[in-house]
């Protein structure tokens, strides 16, 4: 018997083996070196300098240096634009194809689409529009009278420019994830509320906002951790310029690590973010909590 | 004037044809029941008074006013959802709060109105409760508040117990019933449960298949139902059926002959078929000798307590008899019964109809 369990343990472990080996390489191990990294001075651009101990030098230097925290002011100036913008057009989306008129399904699956497509891809065309002299943006202005503007070449437009290419790509899942929660709302209280003669805006508010909110702040905490680390559009886009007027936490890392060589300074500013986005979570599970209990 | 009115009240889906052609008139402060199988149609109608299905043929008035294009809200009416429909984010006040938004009363009215209510249903204490931490009846209770603290001119009931379980069913049936003394408001009552509409109702409409059987009091459905379907339907268990046909002044069915009670005189022509109807009640043992006693064999005994019934089979014809349990014959017993003359329905056989209309 005791033979016996031993060795299903033993294969037990022997199963589980390769799962841990790909999570330590891709997950673990890379995130251990990272930490060890963001304590070192590693030039990549002098590989063969010893990786000397440097303690919270690099964390220091972050901390205190404008970029990183123009950087940082940056990301969340671009995440409250589009988290918002998104919501808004988000919900009122939903609200509008589960209206029960013909052609919304249609309208629903066609909205989608974006969301299906590639950051990159979804860059590419933005930048198609956004182009200066030949892009379809500017164009379209022109026909309505408009004077264009450079969508990605000024640092008044553009982020604005990154905020609208990514809006166009996310509102949809917001729509997606409030339409179907607008669908498992019971129909009676909405009858009642009819007959009881309470106004449209009333029973929006007070009926289905109240309702949809746990899901709502379950979507925008999706959508903040996305914006948090929000790359490919504003590589293909801006690549952080003009100036730095785009340049958000990502790219700061990707900089420092990939054109500077400070891989130091781009660990110990990826456990930076990591640190942010750790303290987010973690209000986010306490304010979802509280709702929980709240519609108990 | 009645409160409310339907005129060849007609409801279709598509082509498919729900509701045909109701009339129903029902007066101020009336309770009047909705009562029929499943399917028939009753949440329709009841749907259709509230606002919340458009009629599709016919005219529907309340107070006195054609509301067939009137919204819901302008109609003066208050529903209580057979699921409660509460907002389940809301407290039990809030609930009530909310239904009352629209009359923009001030806050002290607001605050009287929910509080009087509450103190007649009893509710006070649970003020500030979610519906999640309510039970059934107490759910049953706020919906009845939500619907009450507007005044309406007319409450609308659909099944408002049938999620509850028999006790508590009977408790809230009689809290309906004294509501509706102390308030007088005119009530719709939607149900399928025969007990609940001959306890509550001043007036039963009963309907099948989207059309209107028969309209009167529990007395009159109960004892001068207007037809066969009428007759089984109201009273437990159902009414016997016996087919008869006329023959020389007497009743003629395969296994027996009765003498036709006086008051169907000149109602009957000669050689009609017809179906004889006896309650169980009015099936009764009785003894050998007796003039009219009738063999019968019992097939089954249930016992029920005060009462027994008896399935029995009177030569060819199978049916019930309501007994004295305490000294009820046993399973294949022989047995000598007879009809309470008094209690004798007849019916056309071809059309289901009463003879005594
Ligand atoms: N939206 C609809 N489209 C088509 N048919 C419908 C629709 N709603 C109801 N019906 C049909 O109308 C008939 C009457 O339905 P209704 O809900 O009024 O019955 P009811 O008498 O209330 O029955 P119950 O006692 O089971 O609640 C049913 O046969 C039902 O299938
Ligand atoms: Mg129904």
């Amino acid at each position: 018997m005791a033979y016996q369990a031993t060795r299903n343990r033993r294969i037990f472990v022997l199963f589980l083996l390769p799962v841990v080996a790909v999570l330590f390489l891709t997950t673990i191990y890379p995130m251990l070196y990272a930490g060890w990294l963001s304590f070192r001075n590693y030039d990549l651009a002098k590989p063969f300098i010893p990786r000397i101990f440097v303690g919270w030098a690099n964390y220091a230097e972050i901390l205190s240096s404008g970029t990183f925290l123009h950087a940082l002011v940056t990301t969340l100036k671009l995440m409250a634009m589009t988290l918002s913008i998104q919501l808004v057009l988000g919900v009122g989306i939903a609200l509008l194809v589960t209206q029960r008129l013909p052609g919304m399904g249609v309208a629903r699956t066609l909205l989608l689409i974006p969301m299906m497509i590639s950051p990159v891809i979804v860059g590419l065309v933005w930048l198609f529009l956004y182009f200066p002299e030949l892009g379809y943006l500017n164009y379209f202005l022109s026909l309505v009278g408009l004077s264009g503007v450079g969508w990605i070449t000024t640092t008044t437009w553009a982020l604005w420019a990154i905020a609208i290419a990514d809006i166009w790509q996310w509102t949809p899942f917001i729509m997606m994830g409030t339409a179907a929660a607008l669908h498992s709302l019971s129909p009676e209280p909405y009858e009642a509320a009819m007959i009881d003669g309470n106004s449209r805006w009333d029973v929006f508010w007070r009926v289905t906002l109240p309702q949809l909110k746990p899901v709502l702040i379950s979507l925008m905490f999706l959508r903040a951790i996305d914006a948090f680390k929000i790359y490919d559009i504003i590589f293909v886009l801006t690549k952080g310029g003009p100036g730095d007027s785009t340049e958000v936490l990502s790219m700061f890392i990707y900089r420092e690590s990939f054109t500077f060589w400070r891989m130091g300074m781009g660990a110990a500013a990826s456990f930076v973010s990591l640190a942010i986005i750790t303290v987010l979570v973690t209000f986010f599970f306490k304010s979802l909590n509280r709702d929980r209990s709240a519609l108990e | 004037m009645s409160s409310i009115a339907l005129e060849k009240v007609v409801k279709r889906y598509g082509a498919f044809e729900i509701v045909h052609g109701i009339d129903l008139a029902i007066d101020k402060g009336e309770f009047v029941v909705l009562l029929g199988p499943s399917g028939c149609g009753k949440t329709t109608t009841l749907r259709m008074v509230a606002g919340l299905e458009d009629v599709s043929d016919g005219k529907l008035s309340i107070g006195g006013r054609v509301v067939n294009d009137v919204a819901p809200k302008d109609r003066g009416v208050a529903m209580v959802f057979q699921n409660y429909a509460l907002y389940p984010h809301m407290t039990v006040r809030q609930n009530m709060e909310f239904a009352l938004r629209p009359l923009k009363l001030a806050p002290g009215e607001v605050d009287r109105r929910v509080r009087e209510t509450a103190a007649i249903l009893g509710l006070d204490a649970l003020l500030a409760r979610k519906p999640s931490a309510l039970s059934g009846g107490q759910r049953q209770r706020v919906a009845m508040g939500r619907a009450m603290v507007r005044t309406p001119e007319v409450f609308l009931f659909d099944e408002p117990l049938s999620n509850l379980d028999a006790k508590l069913r009977t408790q809230v049936r009689w809290e309906i019933g004294k509501l509706h003394k102390r308030l007088g408001t005119t009530i719709l009552y939607v149900t399928h449960d025969q007990v609940e509409a001959m306890t509550l109702a001043d007036k039963i409409v009963i309907m099948r298949d989207g059309h209107v059987e028969q309209v009167g009091s529990p007395e009159d459905v109960y004892t001068r139902p207007a037809n066969t379907f009428v007759a089984t339907f109201i009273g437990s268990p159902a009414m016997n059926l016996v087919p008869a046909r006329l023959m020389g002044g007497k009743l003629q069915a395969e296994a027996f002959t009765l003498p036709l009670p006086d008051r169907f005189a000149g109602r009957t022509a000669e050689g009609q078929a017809v179906l004889i109807g006896t309650r169980p009640s009015d099936v009764t043992l009785t003894a050998a000798d007796n003039p009219g006693a009738l063999r019968a064999t019992v097939e089954v005994t249930e016992y029920l307590g005060d009462d027994a019934l008896l399935d029995l089979r009177v030569g060819l014809h199978e049916m019930i008899a309501q007994v004295p349990a305490a000294n009820r014959p046993g399973n294949d017993a022989s047995v000598h019964v007879t009809f309470n003359a008094a209690g004798l329905h007849l019916f056309d056989a071809a059309t289901g109809g009463t003879l005594l209309s």
